[in-house]
């Protein structure tokens, strides 16, 4: 930071704390203490005091110790023989200087708690004139308070300007009267302000989330939003920091229209959600591609929440810039950089407790011993109503007067911990010099499982780097290396099946300890979840290890005004080592006998295993593009951005296997035996992309916008003739606010621009090689000849000679506007994609006859249409701040043309309805009695209590053409997030409630014999008591037909309303920090998935698996601190 | 740094070179016809899909009158007939049954596609001449058993000889019964042409294997099923009855052609039945646990081999685990059914009897020795226990009754029950379990036993030669064979005065008891047509054990023995009332299949 003075005003003499002070460091800190009070200190504060015969200094003196002012004079201007009489009462310090110095040569000006006694003559009569002239002084904060580094401050019109310094500070000299102050600072909204009279400035800056000057990520390069045409969504860091998620794509659900994210396990480690923009586009793969820091294909789970500066989506043809990886839509996510002044340090720390969102509700011992009872008695009524259990035995497992002969086991309560503890640390430090700006960061995470004695966690370690260098006046640097080391532990047997489907399985009647506290007995296969969940069966760890750098230049052609050409080098590297040790462990019987002893047994392994891979990936990019930046006769404004792009990757995978260890004391592959068994394993990829790619952007005078994007993309994918591709995007937009019509008329719409796009996107996540007709191993089969298991060799692929990327058709139009004074904005856009050249297999119409497995051809085609809207809101009253926003989206897709069986009934045609549409019978009852079952077409074999399926047809026989696409998937259509934000003086308040509907889950369980059933079932279940029931008859597993065939009894919707996110901060006030001496601290309590309104009610309404074999999600409470100094 | 980004980007490499990249996980076709070791790898994948997985958790027998498939999955609703070209019900679920879903259209016509590979290329490979004859050997044998097992299934099917490319049209009709037969035994007769005579017996087919599948192929094709003289109550007034069997010829004729190929293995002088006279002081039974524990035997013609490695899923091999009672932590998976055990015949030659009170107060003892080597029954001595179960039961005897008091309650359930202590979910519903096949010396709860599956051996053959005669009038001679059979079990001869139909009935009655659980009566079911004598309320075997005692701590007292004698009842098993619908003796043709190939003609029935 600059300091600019005149040197005419040096020797000014002040008391207490400083002697000799120049004015511009006295009225810099005149500046930076009024910033400090909320109110003025002078107006406030009554002083009392009685002094006779005082010198002025002796009085002045005097306050300074009984209040907190302090006074600034020039010791040659006070006659210190002057003698004054003061007597004053709860006066104003006004009132008090004005009859102390009413009758001397001298005046005053206060500056809060800063008061200068300047001569009456010297001041011209007005000090505040000598002053202005000089300086104008001020700081610059958040609206937290926080003080901003680094914000322009402009005298408009002209180049003189400062940055604001690392506390926020600035100082402007020698600046005209009635200059106007511009400050201006990314990401926050610009602001002028009039000098007029003031001697200091203290400006709090808003954020822009719905600013037009807000810059967002393209995709090589930046745009204004006011400019932008394309349909782009952004979030903030700070907005996405507030989940207490350790997964970052869980604390997206609701924050940006447009994009979905459902998370479909709450496993730590294994929580990702399903990310779709825009829904789904193909029958193939559609994941978005996630850009991170300029690099394609970044994973973006793992990133510390507290890095990231934002998150922008590309959803229309804007994101055609990434061509041939861009028709699922990009995400784009930017890592904080530092910025100019002292090193600022920010720690986080929090601590919190996660357990499921929900857990299934299941039959009691007594409830499912009566349903086994009644599994018996359909299959033979003449054998009454207690083939398995006596009454007795039921009346024992309902009042638990038999502990070990009759247990009534809650499962999930033996095997979960009502809570488990999660905490994340953060370090980060940031700063810089003109020449050099650093961020650097360092995290930490831990989250435990579910279970007791959990072998279940994960762990993370994280740091990142950013640097910007700048090497002169053209050529800047940027280096950032960001690492990780992400450590998963899990028991060994897997968490769907076994784990969870055996939680589902086990029994009332069974004990998971017995009452002596040895681990009770198993459904099968040593399958006591209790036991399993733990590391008593060994373990099963995964660490990887993840390296990413970038090494950036952006140098300005001095000889070209406008140009840059700009590079980057990326190298990625990922390790990963997974072990998995597993060992013998032990249940227990017992015999039924009175003296209650339980025998031991060995299970699941003889003796203990190790498996061991590790797999080595590289993925390399590197690029440069030029920028040429221009604006002709100050209206006609031209961007233009060309670059070409080259990427390549390859992963190595090593594996070795030994058994039979004589001890499990040292786990180490040395140590098992070196028999038939050992074995190990090996296998490797690679990959090479290039690409060209260009945006050429013209507006004029900011009113009229076009921008053309287009990418030239080659693949290692194709043969050699049909590597490359081209994916245009063209968009337009106008601004018609801009318009005197409209300024003239509608005033109270600030801004309103219309956008429309159209572009052609590929798809590149597609099968590799397609071309090429290959023969692969068969897994886990073989042939044996003898004693030896001998490879089986199929042909794995027929060629397709004429494979092609897909294609999407991406149709955009949307409008944004601003509305009183920016208060309010509202955006939407309207979508229409259709994704053609989709690679389907033709089987569905080729005889199976032929043997051919086809291979993919580019023929299939979907369309998917939707549209999205926010609303925003800023508003104060007084010290009450609040945002409020909502977003929703739709969309629908179906399948135009896909391959599909001739002759099928329309009914059970796919073709024109949305992907993810199955066939089921319709149910549409339940038989009440043999006398219903009689008067209605039905399946063979069919007792009182079955479900009643639809004759469709309606030929008076159930069979396959009764049944009927079903238009609902497990994806959910609607998705919408309405998010408040609040702030109070010192407290803020912000809340995240989140939707979704339209999608459907197939819920049932695997009851029967082989386990329990969900309380919602057994207690509404049909008997010959209750034959009003809503739900059928007792079934085991899957032996009656309406649990073996497909029907629409079992779809639930899964609509929700959730409240998938609370923050409450409360930040300490800056007097107190002062005393602390630090900048800010903020202390929180956050929550995640706290309050779930649904229909389903049985299991989470995200997950993906209707039978409970999934480990459910997370609700988290959380507590943490934010201290930054 | 810019300049060597620049660099690199721009000279270092032309652009298609950096984006021709080759697969690293596959073989290239050129790679493959070139090399008779890949070429070996692709064959075996062919014997894979032809043979199937005979040791997979579901049995063929729990579809036949054999088993009772304890985890249901539709098996039952089979066994009622009440599949339709939508669902094969048990038979067809893709998870969870792997050797019938063997059995089946598709998977079979993958295989002949690949063989119709191997014939497309295999001339122009240079190599080994002795190499490439033994490989086209296998590949016809192959091609001729998934044929046949076709013709089994649906009855004439389309023949298929090319390796279809992508743009010929797949648009084909059934070819007739009685061309696929002479398709069949054309291949079968190339395969033993260019076959060794012998193999080491380690899976590999061999000329002995080609001659034993024609005998097999000729015998089916001669039976009742495909004889329009006697299949009129299948056909039902079908359109199409060249699709399902012979429509002109002599039937005689065929016979003589299964009897002649019989004829032909057996004069190879190769094959003998293993201990085929029994010493005097052999244990007969322990002859069949020898025979079908070993790896191989003078009796086997083809074997499929497994090892402890083999890994198929955990639904595709490991019979211990399958089989074997839940007091062992087994699963009882295909429980022998109360009326397989109860055909087994007492020693002397005469049948079992429920209604003879002798029989019924012991049922197991003095019965054909193959009982003991088949079935697993109430108080045998088997395995030792698991180490928990041992506690229970230290005499490692199984367990399949009660210890009811007087007042008929149960104080003490078998531990192999569906009421014991042990995994009871998993217990068996009949009584029974299977001991054929089981290596009790494995501890399959560790490790998986590495018995082989006899596909053919020549007990098979001798009984095709008798059947075949048989149909002949060629009584004496059947007799003979038949009786090589009985010597062998440690039976009686048949007696002379057997004949005609009664013999037809002695001979198939030999063959449901020799080949139990050898994947051959439920086709034999079929071939026979004797669908409504062998779809029916199945029974089981109750055992009771009543006693006033009241401290009764375990099943068996202190000392070993029971409380009192075990009261056997034959009861009905509870939800196997098994139907048979006429239409089951084909399969249909999945109305997916009809709807793509319109030259179809679907079976009738359906």
């Amino acid at each position: 930071m600059k300091f600019f003075y005149k040197p005419s005003l040096i020797k000014w003499r002040i008391t207490k704390l400083l002697r000799i002070m120049r004015i511009t460091t006295l009225l810099l800190l005149i500046g930076l203490m009024q910033t400090y009070a909320t109110n003025s200190y002078s107006q406030n504060t009554k002083l009392s005091l009685k002094m006779e015969n005082a010198s002025i200094e002796t009085i002045l003196s005097k306050i300074e110790k009984i209040s907190e002012f302090h006074f600034f004079f020039r010791s040659n201007e006070i006659n210190s023989n002057d003698r004054h009489t003061i007597d004053a009462s709860e006066q104003t310090i006004d009132e008090v200087l004005n009859s102390l110095l009413k009758d001397s040569k001298l005046t005053y000006k206060i500056f809060d708690k800063y008061i200068a006694i300047v001569s009456k003559e010297n001041a011209n009569g007005n000090i505040e004139s000598l002053i202005q002239q000089k300086a104008i002084f001020g700081k610059v904060t958040d609206q937290a308070g926080v003080p901003l580094p680094g914000v322009s401050v402009v005298v408009k019109g002209t180049t003189t300007g400062v940055i604001t310094d690392n506390s926020g500070n600035f100082t402007l000299t020698n600046i005209p009267e009635n200059a106007i102050l511009q400050f201006s600072f990314v990401g926050m909204k610009a602001q002028e302000v009039s000098v007029g009279n003031k001697t200091t400035i203290n400006l709090v800056m808003a954020e822009e989330t719905i600013g037009l000057e807000e810059v967002v990520a393209i995709g090589y390069g930046t745009q204004r939003k006011v400019t932008l045409t394309g349909s782009v969504a952004s979030s903030k860091g700070n907005e996405i920091q507030k989940s207490p998620g350790t997964n970052l794509t869980n604390n997206l659900a609701g924050r940006i229209p447009g994009l979905t994210a459902v998370t479909r396990s709450g496993e730590p480690g294994a929580d990702g959600a399903t990310l779709r923009i825009r829904g789904s586009n193909t029958l193939g793969d559609n994941s978005p591609l996630i850009v991170v820091d300029g690099t394609p294909n970044r994973g973006m789970e793992r990133i510390n929440p507290s890095d990231i500066e934002n998150v922008t989506v590309l959803k229309d043809a804007s994101a055609a810039i990434y061509g041939a990886q861009a028709a699922n839509g990009v995400i784009l996510i930017t890592t904080k950089r530092g910025s100019l002044g002292k090193p600022k340090v920010t720690l986080n720390m929090s601590q919190g407790l996660n357990q499921p969102t929900r857990i299934p509700k299941m039959a009691d011992a007594a409830q499912y011993a009566t349903m086994l009872n009644e599994i018996l008695y359909y299959k033979n009524k003449a054998g009454g109503r207690n083939q398995k259990y006596s009454a007795d035995d039921i009346q024992k497992y309902s009042d638990g007067s038999d502990p070990w002969g009759h247990p009534n086991t809650d499962w999930f309560g033996e095997v979960f911990k009502p809570w488990s503890s999660q905490n994340q640390q953060n370090a980060s430090i940031s700063g810089g010099s003109e020449n050099m700006k650093y961020f650097i960061s360092l995290g930490a995470k831990f989250e435990d499982g579910y279970y007791k004695n959990s072998a279940t966690n994960y762990k993370q370690y994280d740091f990142r780097t950013n640097i910007d260098g700048k090497i002169n006046k053209y050529i800047n640097v940027a280096f950032d290396v960001a690492g990780r080391q992400e450590m998963r532990s899990y028991p060994n047997r897997p968490t769907g099946d076994p784990i969870f489907r055996t939680l589902m399985h086990s029994k009332p009647t069974m004990h998971a300890y017995w009452p002596n506290g040895t681990p009770g007995p198993d459904i099968e296969e040593g399958d006591n979840p209790a036991i399993t969940t733990t590391d008593a069966t060994g373990y099963d760890r995964d660490k990887l290890y993840v390296i990413q750098s970038n090494l950036r230049t952006n140098i300005i052609i001095p000889w070209i005004n406008g140009l840059t050409i700009s590079t980057n080098a990326s190298y990625d590297k990922t390790f990963r080592f997974h072990k998995k040790f597993v060992r013998p462990w032990y249940l227990y019987t017992w015999d039924g006998n009175a003296d209650h002893i339980t025998t031991k047994n060995k299970k699941g392994f003889d003796g203990p295993e190790l498996s061991e891979d590790m797999a080595d990936g590289q993925n390399i990019t590197l690029n440069v593009y030029a920028t040429y930046e221009k604006t002709f006769e100050t209206k006609h404004n031209i961007k233009a951005m060309v670059g070409t792009e080259r990427r390549s990757g390859t992963n190595d995978v090593f594996s070795a296997f030994r058994k039979n260890y004589i001890s499990a004391a040292v786990d180490q592959l040395f140590a098992g035996a070196t028999d038939q068994y050992m074995s190990n394993d090996g296998s490797a990829s690679h990959n090479a992309y290039l690409s060209y790619f260009g945006r050429l952007n013209y507006d004029l005078s900011k009113k009229y916008m076009a921008e053309f994007v287009w990418r030239y993309d080659g693949s290692y994918k194709f043969p050699t003739a049909k590597q490359f591709g081209f994916f245009p995007g063209i968009s337009v937009g106008w601004r018609i606010s801009d318009e005197n019509f409209w300024k003239n008329n509608i005033s109270y719409i600030n801004d309103f621009k219309i956008r429309g796009s159209w572009g052609q996107t590929g798809n590149d996540r597609i099968e590799e090689y397609q071309y090429l007709a290959t023969y692969g191993y068969v897994d886990n089969s073989t042939y044996v000849y003898g004693t030896e298991d001998n490879k089986l060799l199929i042909e794995t692929k027929s060629p397709n000679i004429n494979v092609t990327w897909e294609v999407a058709n991406q149709a955009n139009i949307g409008f944004d506007a601003f509305l009183f004074n920016n208060k309010i904005s509202v955006s939407a856009d309207y979508f229409n994609n259709i994704r053609s050249q989709i690679l389907i297999r033709k089987n569905a119409s080729i005889p199976a006859s032929s043997g051919l497995t086809l291979p993919p051809e580019n023929i299939g085609k979907v369309q998917n249409g939707g549209f999205e809207a926010s609303i925003g809101y800023h508003g104060e009253a007084g010290e009450f701040k609040y945002d409020i926003s909502v977003n929703g989206s739709y969309s629908k897709n179906k399948i135009i043309f896909w391959d599909e069986t001739p002759g099928i009934p329309d009914y059970q045609r796919s073709t024109g309805r949305p992907m993810g549409s199955a066939l089921y019978y319709e149910a549409i009852g339940i038989f009440k009695d043999q006398a219903q079952i009689d008067a209605t077409p039905h399946w063979p074999a069919t007792q009182p209590g079955d479900i009643i399926f639809k004759d469709v047809n309606p030929d008076g026989v159930i069979n396959g053409l009764d049944r009927v696409m079903n238009e609902k998937s497990n994806m959910p259509r609607f998705i919408g997030g309405f998010n408040i934000n609040l702030k109070y003086r010192q407290f803020d308040l912000a809340m995240l409630i989140q939707g979704a509907a339209g999608a459907q889950l197939y819920i049932t369980a695997e009851s029967g014999e082989v386990g329990n059933y969900y309380k919602d079932f057994a207690d509404n279940r049909w008997t010959p008591e209750n034959t009003d029931a809503s739900y059928p008859r007792s079934y085991n597993r899957s032996d009656e037909y309406w649990r073996s065939q497909g029907n629409t009894f079992w779809l639930r919707s899964t609509d929700y309303i959730r409240l998938k996110n609370f923050e409450l901060g409360y930040t300490l006030p800056l007097n107190v920090n002062k005393i602390l001496g630090i900048e800010n601290l903020r202390i929180y309590v956050n929550g995640l998935n706290l309050v779930t309104i649904d229909k389903s009610k049985v299991l989470d309404p995200e997950v993906s698996d209707g039978s409970g074999w999934s480990y459910p999600l997370q609700r988290v409470v959380n507590c943490g601190l934010t201290l930054t100094f | 740094m810019i300049l060597s980004v620049i660099a690199i980007l721009f000279s270092c490499e032309k652009k298609d070179e950096f984006l021709d990249k080759k697969p690293l996980g596959d073989y290239s076709e050129i790679d493959v016809w070139s090399d008779p070791a890949l070429i070996g790898t692709f064959v075996n994948s062919i014997y894979r899909n032809a043979l199937g997985f005979p040791f997979a958790i579901e049995r063929l027998s729990s579809y036949a009158d054999e088993s009772y498939f304890t985890h249901g999955w539709g098996v039952h609703d089979f066994n009622k007939s009440l599949m339709t070209s939508d669902d094969l019900l048990g038979w067809s679920v893709d998870w969870a049954t792997p050797q019938t879903l063997h059995f089946f259209w598709n998977p079979f016509y993958d295989n002949v596609r690949r063989m119709n590979i191997f014939f497309s290329k295999i001339n122009s490979v240079e190599a080994d001449q002795s190499v490439l004859d033994r490989l086209k050997g296998e590949v016809y044998f192959m091609r001729a058993w998934t044929y046949f097992y076709l013709t089994n299934l649906y009855g004439g099917v389309p023949i298929i000889t090319k390796a279809y490319s992508l743009t010929d049209n797949f648009m084909v009709p059934r070819n007739s019964y009685e061309d696929c037969i002479n398709y069949i035994v054309g291949q079968i007769d190339s395969s033993a042409m260019y076959l060794p005579d012998t193999y080491p017996t380690d899976g590999h087919v061999s000329k002995g294997a080609a001659l034993a599948l024609k005998a097999r192929i000729l015998l089916y094709a001669a039976s009742d099923l495909h004889n329009s003289a006697k299949n009129s109550i299948v056909l039902g007034g079908f359109s199409k009855p060249e699709l399902l069997g012979y429509t002109s010829g002599d039937a005689s004729l065929r016979w003589t052609a299964a009897k002649n190929a019989a004829k032909a293995l057996i004069d190879l002088g190769k094959y003998s039945l293993y201990k085929g006279t029994p010493a005097i002081n052999d244990s007969v039974a322990q002859n069949f646990v020898e025979l079908f524990t070993s790896k191989g035997t003078v009796e086997d013609i083809l074997l499929q081999f497994f090892t402890p490695k083999t890994d198929e899923g955990w639904n595709g091999y490991d019979p211990g685990l399958f089989e074997q009672p839940n007091g062992y932590h087994g699963w009882s998976s295909n429980t022998p059914l109360g009326d397989l055990v109860d055909d087994y015949e007492m020693k002397n030659g005469s049948k079992f009897d429920w209604n003879n009170s002798v029989h019924k107060a012991n049922p197991y003892v003095n019965r054909d020795a193959r009982f003991y080597a088949t079935i697993l029954y109430e108080g045998v001595k088997w395995r030792e226990r698991p180490t928990d179960a041992l506690a229970i039961d230290p005499y490692s005897k199984i367990q399949v009754g009660a210890v009811y008091n007087n007042s008929g309650v149960v104080i003490k359930p078998g531990l192999d029950t569906r009421i014991g202590p042990i995994e009871n979910w998993n217990g068996g519903y009949t009584g029974y379990f299977l001991r054929k096949y089981i290596d009790p010396v494995v501890d399959f709860q560790f490790v998986k036993q590495d018995v082989p599956f006899k596909h053919m051996r020549y007990a098979e053959v001798l009984l095709n030669y008798a059947e075949a005669c048989i149909e002949l009038g060629l009584d004496a001679e059947a007799r003979k064979y038949i009786n090589m059979i009985r010597t062998r079990a440690g039976q009686p001869d048949l007696s002379v005065s057997l004949s005609g139909d009664a013999l037809r009935q002695a001979c198939r009655h030999e063959r449901r008891i020799e080949f139990a659980y050898e994947d051959q009566r439920f086709w034999d079911i079929r071939r026979w047509m004797i669908g409504d004598l062998a779809y029916h309320q199945t029974s089981r075997v109750d055992i009771r054990y009543v006693t006033s005692e009241t401290n009764v701590k375990q099943y068996r007292k202190a000392d070993g023995s029971t409380y009192g004698n075990p009261i056997f009842s034959k009861v009905e098993l509870d939800g196997d009332a098994r139907v048979w619908n006429n239409k089951c003796y084909f399969f249909p043709i999945m109305r997916s299949e009809m709807n793509k190939n319109n030259l179809l003609v679907q079976n009738p029935g359906y």
